[in-house]
């Protein structure tokens, strides 16, 4: 198992006000609050847990540098899981059990965070809590496994709901889904059949693919099949490479429908996959429309946006290089680094309003004080017992000029 | 032909053909007794275990279902269908519409003509993926859907095929170990025989010398010894005595 423990410490904070120190096994010293993160850092689907990693670390090393909370500087103990459940249990078992972090933070995927989910109920004297994971899924929005993690992105539910109505209101009904063959990929089918389903229609066809599929990959036999619905859109609930295969055999095959992702994707690995050494690349790009969670990196006129594009420049954050095993070049900016960014900047909010002395047991508390926090991107947070997710807008994304750019008529673009 | 090179070779060649018959009866009966029996246990077994499993699918759903959380169903059979011979899972609702399934890269057309609430045991071919065996489980009483997986029967048959190896390996051992007995068995029986059949001829041929050199066969206790002074009396017209000391009734010398 691939492990590393990442102490962002700063330059320029010193330590004071670390009068008491947590008891033993909290996670908590009185120089320190250490998170532990379980994503993936290897495999197809990489770039999410790099990037993820990278947007939160710009965030927390920012914090450190400015002496921490209270003294105490945030440290995140981080492993691989390959985007695979198994490791992604083992991991949180070490990270529970033998490392003692604080708390759970920056979880990536819904088959691993499905997967995790019964252990913090099994362990739930221990009050270990999973906040911000990078899944839009239900399982850990709702009952039995609600009370144990904290959200801040919108649901899939949200993000389907959203991309099934605009396509029906230009006239695109017949809707085909093309998923992956695990709980994110049920999670993102029901999200599209639960949408059709209030405006009467049904999915028009259905295609899977196998979790880590690389781009190399065909997906010919599933586009085939989608084919044969004669669907007036696609709805792709996958990760950027097999996503982007699909795209491309797509268009090969001459199935000339919009193609919409959302955001777990990773728009910008996505787009680099399609885009590549490959010519004529436009032609596989601009039928692609990606929900987003968090506004466009682009849009400098939002406070948070300004800061994370800062503070990204300003840190250039590295993921653990013992975890990195395989090239990645990190983008200068990303969805899914300032969705890590804003993540950090939640958990540091919250971190903060535990006081001077920081548990477990006071968490829920600290949470449910959020009220109408301003993130710094125009939407208020707010959370509760009942609310347990803090974010609720989508945005939406189209390629233009070899970047995502929001998307602002749907009918222009689709009709 | 010259009496040394009297050998008893017919005797040996019948009692070899009759270990090799004997052994190959004994393989084969005992393959197709193993063939029938393993195959019926272990389909009968993969059955049970199949409805077993289906049943404990079914009962993990109902809460679920409840729910409508699909994301916990599909996690749910994504851990099942990493036991060995599961080849898929599907559930349905009660009205027949999929909800979760485990299938790359879309569902069968086989699957889709049939009728997924079904609890019904069916023996399936599906093109491009192979045979199964597909027991149903209903979902609470059927009023929420129903679970139904498909075991490999390649696993079964896979299994028989190495019950069967392990069978013949056992067979051939045994095989190899019985001819090498056979043999001995053989030459201890032909030993005698021949130097009696040695005897015999140096008697007829009134080859004394010959007759005396090969006399210590009466002097045997067993068959081979009586039928050696049987010879001699025949020879000599003398009567035969049983209770003669060994060398007494032999040629003169």
């Amino acid at each position: 198992m691939n492990r590393r423990s990442l102490i962002l410490y700063g330059v320029g904070g010193s330590i004071v006000g670390a009068v008491r120190a947590e008891p033993a096994g909290s996670g908590v010293t009185d120089t320190e609050i250490t998170l532990g993160m379980s994503a993936a850092f290897s495999g197809p689907s990489r770039g999410l847990g790099i990037e993820l990693y990278r947007g939160a670390s710009a965030y927390f090393q920012h914090v450190n540098d400015q002496g921490g909370i209270g003294g105490r500087r945030i440290a995140i103990k981080t492993y691989d899981d390959g985007y695979q459940p198994d490791p992604s249990v083992k991991n949180t078992m070490t990270l529970m059990l033998e490392d003692e972090v604080f708390l759970l933070f920056g979880y990536v995927g819904t088959p691993t965070v499905t997967r995790v989910l019964p252990m913090l109920k099994k362990f739930q004297d221990r009050n270990i809590y999973l906040f911000f994971p990078f899944t839009g899924a239900q399982p850990q929005r709702e009952p039995p496994y609600g009370d144990f993690a904290f959200n801040l992105r919108a649901s899939y539910r949200q993000e389907t709901a959203g991309l099934v109505d605009n396509f029906v209101r230009i006239g695109r009904k017949r809707i085909a889904v093309f998923y992956q063959a695990d709980a994110y990929g049920r999670s993102g089918w029901a999200g599209v059949r639960a949408a059709l389903k209030r405006h009467g229609e049904r999915i028009a066809g259905e295609a899977t693919y196998r979790r880590g599929t690389k781009f190399t990959g065909t997906m010919r036999r599933q586009v085939e099949i989608l084919q044969k619905a004669k669907p007036d859109a696609v709805i792709c609930i996958g990760a950027y490479a097999a996503c982007a295969a699909f795209a491309r055999d797509a268009v090969d095959l001459g199935l000339r429908v919009p193609i919409a992702n959302l955001s777990f994707v990773g728009s910008e690995n996505l787009l680099k996959l399609l885009t590549e050494e490959r010519e004529e690349s436009r032609q596989y790009t601009d039928l692609l429309v990606n929900s987003q969670v968090v506004p466009s990196y682009e849009a400098v006129s939002i406070d948070a946006v300004r800061e994370y594009r800062d503070f990204m420049r300003h840190y250039d954050p590295v993921a653990p290089a013992e975890l990195v095993k395989e090239a990645y070049s990190p983008f200068p900016h990303s969805f899914v680094s300032l969705e890590g960014f804003l993540d950090a900047k939640l958990m540091v909010e919250i971190l903060r309003r535990l006081g001077d002395a920081p548990s477990r047991d006071a968490l829920p508390r600290a949470v449910f004080s959020v009220k109408d926090y301003d993130l710094g991107i125009g939407e208020q947070v707010s959370f509760g017992p009942t609310r347990r997710q803090g974010l609720q807008r989508v945005y939406y994304t189209v390629v233009d000029e070899g970047r995502f750019v929001p998307l602002d008529d749907w009918r222009e673009r689709f009709a | 032909m010259k009496i040394a090179d009297i050998k008893v070779q017919k005797l040996f060649q019948k009692t070899l053909f009759g270990v090799f018959c004997l052994f190959g009866i004994i393989g084969l009966s005992t393959s197709i007794l193993l063939i029938y029996t393993v195959n019926d246990y272990l389909s009968e077994e993969y059955e049970d275990n199949s409805k077993d499993i289906a049943k404990t699918i079914a009962d993990s759903s109902v809460d679920i279902l409840l729910n409508r959380d699909l994301a916990a169903l599909q996690s749910l059979i994504d851990q099942f269908v990493e036991i060995q011979g599961i080849s898929y899972i599907y559930i349905a609702d009660e009205t027949g519409e999929f909800l979760a399934h485990t299938f790359v890269p879309g569902i069968p057309e086989e699957i889709l003509a049939d009728d997924p609430t079904s609890t019904e045991t069916v023996e399936r071919n599906i093109d491009g993926m192979g045979d199964f065996v597909e027991v149903g489980s209903p979902i609470l009483a059927g009023v929420a859907g129903t679970v139904r997986l498909g075991m490999d029967t390649g696993v079964i048959a896979l299994k028989v095929q190495r019950a069967i190896g392990r069978q013949l390996y056992l067979v051939c051992i045994i095989f190899a170990v019985g001819v090498v007995a056979a043999l001995w068995f053989v030459k201890l029986a032909a030993n005698p025989l021949r130097d009696v059949l040695a005897y015999a001829v140096a008697l007829a041929r009134d080859e004394e010398e010959e007759a005396s050199s090969r006399s210590r066969v009466l002097e045997r206790k067993d068959e081979a010894g009586h039928l050696a002074r049987l010879f001699l009396y025949f020879s000599r017209g003398e009567a035969l005595d049983d209770d003669a000391p060994p060398g007494s009734t032999g040629p003169a010398a």
